[in-house]
């Protein structure tokens, strides 16, 4: 008898699987999305973040500790001073800078050592070479293989690099020891300091304590002694700052991926739920046969396993495509610059691997228990009466948890960050979605009583069909709810920054011209002389000067921006755009800065505070005049006035200009006179406002393309999953259909109200969706961005693409539901009636 | 050891002589040397070294050989960088231990540019140190003070005779060109007091100890391969010192050697009237290379049997320069009656130096 | 050969028997409302399987056929053919002198719509509608709508005698409930002809013989013809004439 039933079993279920094979695969391809999105990002990320640790550490070799200042040095003088220091075995003081390379785009980080001090500390950056004192050369370097490869460069060969305006010709003398991805070269440090204008100056200095000796102690000790603006620390501390910097945004992929799993997961549960609706008969027939409550959980969690093992492994092996191709074009960080050195190797770790698998079936399993519990909770004899279904989705009745949650997250999206991650609202914005689902029913009884009734016969009969079953109506409103509010929620956010982002460009780029010594690196400048040649350009009516330098404030963080420019303290807000009030210090009181939002954030640099700034060495104390909007610098940003900066430091050197023209001069005109008559003027950048901004909403637009894929695969999951459960339904109902064929509704008449029935419920859903879409977008603007970036921006709702995404998504469930009814409107329907299910 | 990959011996550096030394300055004849400022640096000159080797004994009559030597090498890069890191001068330092019971040398080098008063060598006498080893003239004595991995040496090493002067009033010829030439004068016969510590134990330490201090510019000559050297302590008093530049063949290029008697004059000897010939050889077992660790010495028509205090006293600094060479405390002989102790230096037997 | 059963046959008996002969094409003319004339239909496919051929009926208003047959022998398709919900290969179908097969389906759901009603086996109340929506429905298709048909749902609900059960959801009520709801719905617009296909096949015999009587009862009243589908003699000895579905076509039965 056991047999027999297990066949039964077997047969019944393995028989609609295989009915199904439309919508099986449907929902295998929406858990594959899901997890290869999840899975390629991970891989990406892990991979750059590993390689960057690696780095770190290759490059730090044996050093307990390091000491390290503003990205521009510091006063050489510490150096003896600490190797002195009777716990230290070994000190070798480092130049480390990013070369820009001349006329390249590209820069080349350059470590410049003491080959005898690093091979006490480093010794893995000493490299062979055939003659030995090259490594003592000023004109030498030595490349990672990585480098050489990347530059197109072979020991003998040299590369030129870009020092100020000039052009400085290195000779590669030999290839450094690396491991395969850091792109780097080894030179001497007084070579470094010569040829790239840092006489004087040492990045860092790195220390190997005597046996014996407690390190964190002594760097405790050390650092209090240390002047200001240095700070001594773990070389992995170093790690730590750096990854920061990028961690706010990996965790936001992290996340939209595992919102794409989440609606993956939805299109299984609708699936899994009309389909079960659907064979509660033969589910009930099983149980009068024999068959256990608990063995049909299990058989049915078990397709639910088998949708998970198939999407887990299709995805898997996508996601890893998908990386490859991804890092391919748009590189390691997804063109948001933060892994620019890096070319990692996507090495598919078994833990990510195991992770994402077991991800992927757990969502297709959860999607599928509560179908499965409510097919065997049901009692066998009512569910052989045809049009007991709705006794499924009774329980979705009560309100007071949907309710409940939905506070909670409202509660949740005030709390502060975790780690400088926004843990909570992500948390909140999960527990809103959650919520409103389970408020769907309730929703969508209130909603359907609110539309009126319409005349026409079909549509007439679908209204009255859907007040009557709103449960089943709920079931596929939580696929089309999730994703379009996703979808809306995430719409309106980039919307919003990006409005933000382009309201704010045209603030702070006021001037005619813009002009830059380098897009990147540390080694291109405008001297003294550069900048009096471009202030005397003929069409140039004005030209600002600014220095750009970061400052390491706490040593777990990465640096913060100084800029050293001009400021018209009485016309501030047509320079900034500030978000606090301006203030005027006191008489008396310590002269003012102005600082990002970041700032505010990370570091506590309240309006009207004062501060103290390590400049030059020097702890110098600043009150915080006003707060201003940056999109650029996450990790923070205080405006200085220039001249103060230049009496502090003697610093007239300049990274960037802005240029007002005279009237009738053309921008055109400034670029060739600087390029003709100031030498090294080719090297410098000039861009126009315009072509600034453009650049910029496109890196933005770039940043973006993965939000924008998954907003779309949302979209269409959505879609997908009001497909397979209108199809369901419309199986369900075929002794109906059959019956008002009999009754005289033409087939015309049917597919209207089939169409109905789709337009309402997706008309509820679009409603509820924007709804808790809008609510989302709330947290995700002021909560998540703002936690995660350290700044703000006005919501904006894109109305006219989100009313016609909408349209269109109306449109097209309508054809959808359209699709899934042809088969009821077939002659062969009509002689369901005579079938008992 | 990776790590002491880049610490140079001056042997290396003195091979690796530029080809054309023309903005070193040439070693010239007639040079009155003077002190205490001769006793300091000259840094203009390519390779000068402070070398200080000695038998000592502690409280127990055990008798052991030590060695502290300082280089300085001007290199000729980056003379124009203005930086305080360009590699003007360089130094390097290297202390061993010969005692028989360890049955091989205990040994440590360092090596670091001048600069930045971690490391540097004083012209104005001799001074010269790198981190916390240091060697320092005070009035008659030198100050040797090293902290190695695994031996402490706090040595003082007391003139008790006028200096010697090498070679014509200071000017050594090295071989057939003028140009091969060295500043070279040696203070034998100093007393050495202090103490000497080896893996934590300390010992109070007393003997006699020879200083070697010689600077030039090209000093060695394009067919040479490597030299033999030696520098004895006579018991009455006397000193004497030898060497011998030899060719890839094993034939004596050129050879020099100076006899001073107890408060007598010193003789300098024509290259004719030096021979070392090899009394005894001892293999390495570990580098293959092989030594000619007893030597007869004559010099003129005195001849001298070297015998080391042990057979094992090479020093192996290939992973750095590349070179192995033997230095070795030995005892000078007259047929079987023991006249002397010093050392015996024999560079070029693996391979040849490189230029 | 079929036989024209009369109707009101036993009443006519005191007539000449000539003038009797020509009454009764008198009344065949004004009287009959669905006329069948060789109806043939076969399945085509691999195997072509004749279904019946050459079947002969005739229906005036008020008329209560059964039509019994062995499973198989056609009975349903017989009721879809007339229905206009399947095509005969030969033969025709006249409704009130509209010939059936020449119609298109919109015409044939059109007129089904209008004049005839279903009583089905399975009942196909519509679960979501409450009772009353329900029995409206057909109304509901025919435009029907507000206080008349208001009206003519409470007369037809308290004809079956589910007055109180108005507002009652289709799955509060038994299953004989059920069928008295599509009696009711089968009637409420007042078709031409109803079709009944096995009503009580999923009925107790109590039950049964009380939807039955029902049936022919609303029938009646509503001056409707009908004809009933069923395997079951208790049913079909409900109706006035019984008919018998072979594969040559309907014969006349007695049954006692």
């Amino acid at each position: 008898m056991h047999k027999a039933k297990v066949y039964a079993l077997q047969v019944v279920l393995a028989g609609s699987l295989a009915q199904n094979k439309a919508r099986s695969v449907l929902s295998v391809l929406a858990i594959a999305l899901g997890v290869a999105l999840g899975y390629a990002v991970q891989l990406i990320t892990g991979a750059a973040v590993n390689e960057l640790a690696l780095g770190v550490q290759f490059l730090s070799g044996d050093a307990d500790l390091q000491v390290r200042g503003p990205r521009s040095g510091f006063d050489e003088a510490i150096y003896p001073k600490l190797a002195r220091l009777r716990e230290v075995a070994a000190a070798s003081p480092v130049v480390e800078l990013d070369a820009k390379l001349a006329d390249r785009s590209d820069t080349l980080k350059i470590i410049g050592i003491d080959v005898f001090r690093a091979a006490a500390v480093q010794p893995g950056l000493v490299a062979d070479s055939a003659d030995r004192l090259d490594h003592l050369r000023s004109d030498t370097l030595f490349v990672s293989p990585a480098a050489a490869r990347s530059l197109g460069v072979d020991v003998g060969g040299s590369l030129s690099f870009q020092v100020a305006l000039r052009a400085v010709t290195l000779r590669v003398a030999g290839l450094a020891t690396a491991d395969a991805h850091q792109r780097f070269a080894v030179t001497d440090i007084a070579g470094a300091q010569e040829n790239f204008d840092r006489l004087g100056r040492i990045t860092r200095v790195d220390l190997r304590l005597k046996a014996g000796v407690d390190v964190d102690a002594f760097r405790d000790r050390l650092q209090a002694e240390l002047p200001a603006g240095l700070a001594v620390q773990r070389p992995e501390a170093g790690v730590k700052a750096s990854e920061s910097l990028s961690r706010s945004y990996r965790v936001n992929l992290n996340i939209l991926a595992l919102v794409a799993l989440f609606t993956g997961g939805l299109l299984v549960f609708s699936t899994q739920a009309l389909a079960v609706v659907r064979r509660r008969a033969q589910f009930a027939l099983l149980r009068v046969l024999g068959v256990t409550r608990r063995q049909l959980v299990m058989w049915l969690m078990a397709e639910g396993a088998l949708v998970g093992i198939a999407g887990s492994t299709l995805g898997l092996a996508g996601g890893f495509f998908l990386a490859q191709a991804a890092v391919r074009i748009i590189g390691a960080d997804f063109g948001a610059g933060y892994f620019r050195d890096l070319a990692p190797t996507l090495t598919p770790a078994p833990l990510p691997l195991a992770l994402f698998f077991f991800l992927g079936v757990v969502i297709a399993m959860l999607g599928s228990l509560a179908p499965a519990l409510e097919a065997a909770r049901a009692p066998p004899a009512p569910a052989l009466k045809a049009g007991d279904d709705e006794r499924a989705f009774a329980r979705l009745r009560p309100s007071w948890p949907g309710l409940v949650t939905i506070a909670a997250g409202a509660i949740a999206s005030f709390a502060p960050p975790i780690a400088g991650l926004p843990l909570f609202g992500y948390g909140a914005i999960a527990l809103l979605l959650i919520g409103t689902l389970m408020l769907m029913p309730r929703l969508a009884v209130l909603m359907l009583s609110i539309v009126p009734t319409p005349r026409g016969a079909p549509s007439r009969l679908a209204l009255l069909q859907l007040r009557g079953a709103p449960g089943q109506a709920a079931v596929s409103l939580a696929a089309i709810v999730a994703s379009v509010s996703l979808m809306v929620s995430m719409a309106i956010m980039v919307a919003s920054f990006r409005i933000s982002l382009d309201a704010w460009l045209e603030r702070v780029l006021p001037a005619d011209v813009y002009v830059r010594a380098s897009a990147a690196g540390d080694t291109a400048y405008m001297t003294v002389d550069d900048q009096a040649r471009i202030a005397a350009l003929p069409g140039v009516r004005r030209a600002e000067f600014l220095r750009e330098q970061q400052l390491l404030l706490d040593p777990s963080r990465p640096r913060v921006v100084l800029l050293a420019r001009t400021i018209d303290a009485a016309n501030l807000t047509r320079q900034l755009q500030l978000v606090s009030a301006q203030m005027t210090p006191a008489p008396g009181a310590p002269p003012p800065v102005w600082v990002n939002e970041a700032m505010v954030d990370l570091y506590g640099f309240v309006l009207g505070s004062v501060v103290e700034i390590p400049i030059a060495g020097k702890p110098t104390a600043f009150t915080v005049a006003g707060v201003w909007r940056d999109y650029a610098r996450p990790q923070g940003a205080i405006a200085i006035e220039r001249e103060r900066y230049i009496a502090l430091t003697g610093d007239r050197s300049a990274t960037n200009a802005a240029l007002w023209l005279a009237p009738g001069a053309a921008v055109e005109q400034v670029s060739r006179a600087i390029d003709s008559d100031i030498p090294g003027g080719s090297r410098l950048e000039i861009a126009a406002p315009g072509e600034i901004r453009e650049f910029s909403l496109k890196a933005f637009d770039r940043t973006f393309a993965v939000t924008y894929a998954l907003e779309l695969a949302a979209v269409v999951i959505g879609l997908f999953g009001l497909s397979s459960s209108f199809g369901a339904l419309v199986l369900a109902r075929r002794r109906e259909f059959g019956m008002l064929r009999h009754i005289g509704m033409t087939r015309r008449q049917i597919g209207a109200m089939l169409a109905t029935e789709g337009a309402t419920v997706t008309g509820i859903g679009l409603v509820a969706g924007f709804g808790l879409g809008w609510l989302i977008s709330l947290v995700l603007v002021q909560v998540v961005n703002r936690q995660s970036f350290h700044w703000g921006m006005e919501l904006s709702v894109p109305w006219a693409p989100l009313t016609g995404s909408a349209l269109l998504v109306l449109a097209l469930s309508t054809i959808t539901a359209l699709a899934s009814g042809r088969h009821a409107m077939s002659a062969r329907a009509v002689l369901a009636v005579k079938e008992d299910w | 050891m990776r790590r002491r990959r880049f610490l140079a011996s001056p042997i290396l550096l003195l091979a690796t002589a530029a080809l054309a030394a023309d903005d070193y300055p040439p070693v010239v004849a007639g040079h009155a040397m003077r002190f205490p400022g001769d006793a300091g640096a000259h840094p203009a000159f390519r390779s000068e070294w402070w070398y200080i080797t000695g038998w000592v004994h502690d409280a127990d009559s055990k008798s052991f050989g030590v060695q502290v030597t300082f280089f300085r090498n001007r290199p000729r890069v980056a003379e124009t960088n203005p930086s305080a890191f360009a590699p003007r001068q360089l130094l390097f330092a290297h202390a061993a231990i010969a005692d028989p019971r360890y049955g091989k040398l205990r040994h440590d080098q360092r090596a670091a540019r001048a600069g930045f008063g971690l490391a540097g060598a004083r012209e104005e006498t001799t001074d010269v140190w790198i981190d916390d080893w240091s060697l320092e003239l005070v009035d008659d004595s030198y100050v040797a003070k090293i902290a190695a991995r695994d031996f402490q040496f706090d040595l003082r090493f007391s003139s008790t005779q006028a200096v010697l002067p090498q070679g014509q009033q200071g000017f050594s010829r090295k071989g057939e060109l003028p140009a091969n030439a060295s500043y070279y004068y040696s203070q034998p016969q100093l007393a050495v007091s202090g103490s000497v510590a080896v893996d934590g134990k300390g010992a109070d330490v007393s003997g006699t100890a020879w200083l070697d201090h010689e600077w030039s510019s090209e000093a060695m000559a394009a067919e040479a391969s490597g030299w033999d050297w030696t520098g004895i302590n006579l018991n009455d008093g006397g000193a004497l010192m030898a060497f011998r530049m030899r060719s890839h063949s094993g034939s004596a290029l050129w050879a020099g050697g100076t006899f001073r008697g107890p408060g007598a004059a010193s003789r300098s000897f024509e290259p004719r009237e030096i021979r070392f010939t090899p009394h005894r050889r001892w293999r390495s077992p570990r580098t293959g290379v092989e030594y000619p660790v007893a030597m007869l010495v004559n010099l003129g028509s005195e001849e001298y049997t070297l015998e080391p205090l042990m057979n094992d006293q090479e020093l192996d600094s290939r992973a750095t320069t590349g070179t192995v060479y033997w230095e070795g405390a030995v005892q000078a002989f007259r047929g079987d009656r023991e006249v002397g102790r010093g050392y015996l230096e024999l560079t070029g037997y693996g391979k040849p130096l490189k230029l | 050969m079929a036989t024209k059963n009369l109707p009101f046959a036993n009443m006519d008996s005191a007539l000449h028997p000539a003038g009797r002969l020509s009454l009764s094409r008198a009344t065949v003319t004004l009287a009959v409302m669905l006329v069948v004339h060789g109806l043939t239909k076969s399945y085509a496919g691999p195997r072509p399987r004749a279904v019946f051929a050459g079947v002969d009926m005739e229906l005036a208003p008020g008329d209560y056929v059964a039509v019994m047959g062995e499973s198989g022998s056609g009975k349903s398709t017989l009721l879809n053919l007339i229905a206009g919900l399947d095509s005969a290969d030969e033969g025709s179908i006249k409704l009130d002198g509209t010939e059936l097969t020449a119609l298109d389906d919109d015409a044939l759901t059109a007129l089904r719509r209008k004049r005839m009603g279903f009583v089905f086996q399975a009942f196909h109340v519509l679960p979501y509608l409450t009772v009353a929506q329900n029995v409206a429905l057909p109304l509901s298709l025919l435009g029907v709508a507000g206080s008349e048909a208001d009206a003519r749902v409470a007369g037809m609900l308290a004809g079956v005698g589910l007055s109180e059960r108005g507002a009652s959801m289709p799955r509060e009520l038994s299953g004989g409930e059920l069928q008295r709801v599509a009696i009711a719905r089968a009637l409420v617009h007042g078709p031409q002809l109803v079709l009944a296909d096995e009503p009580t096949g999923n009925l107790d015999a109590e039950t049964a013989s009380q939807v039955l009587s029902l049936l022919r009862e609303q029938i009646k009243a509503n001056g409707a013809a009908g004809i009933l589908v069923t395997h079951s003699r208790v049913a079909a000895l409900t109706c006035d004439r019984i008919l018998q579905l072979t594969l040559a076509g309907l014969r006349e039965l007695t049954l006692q």
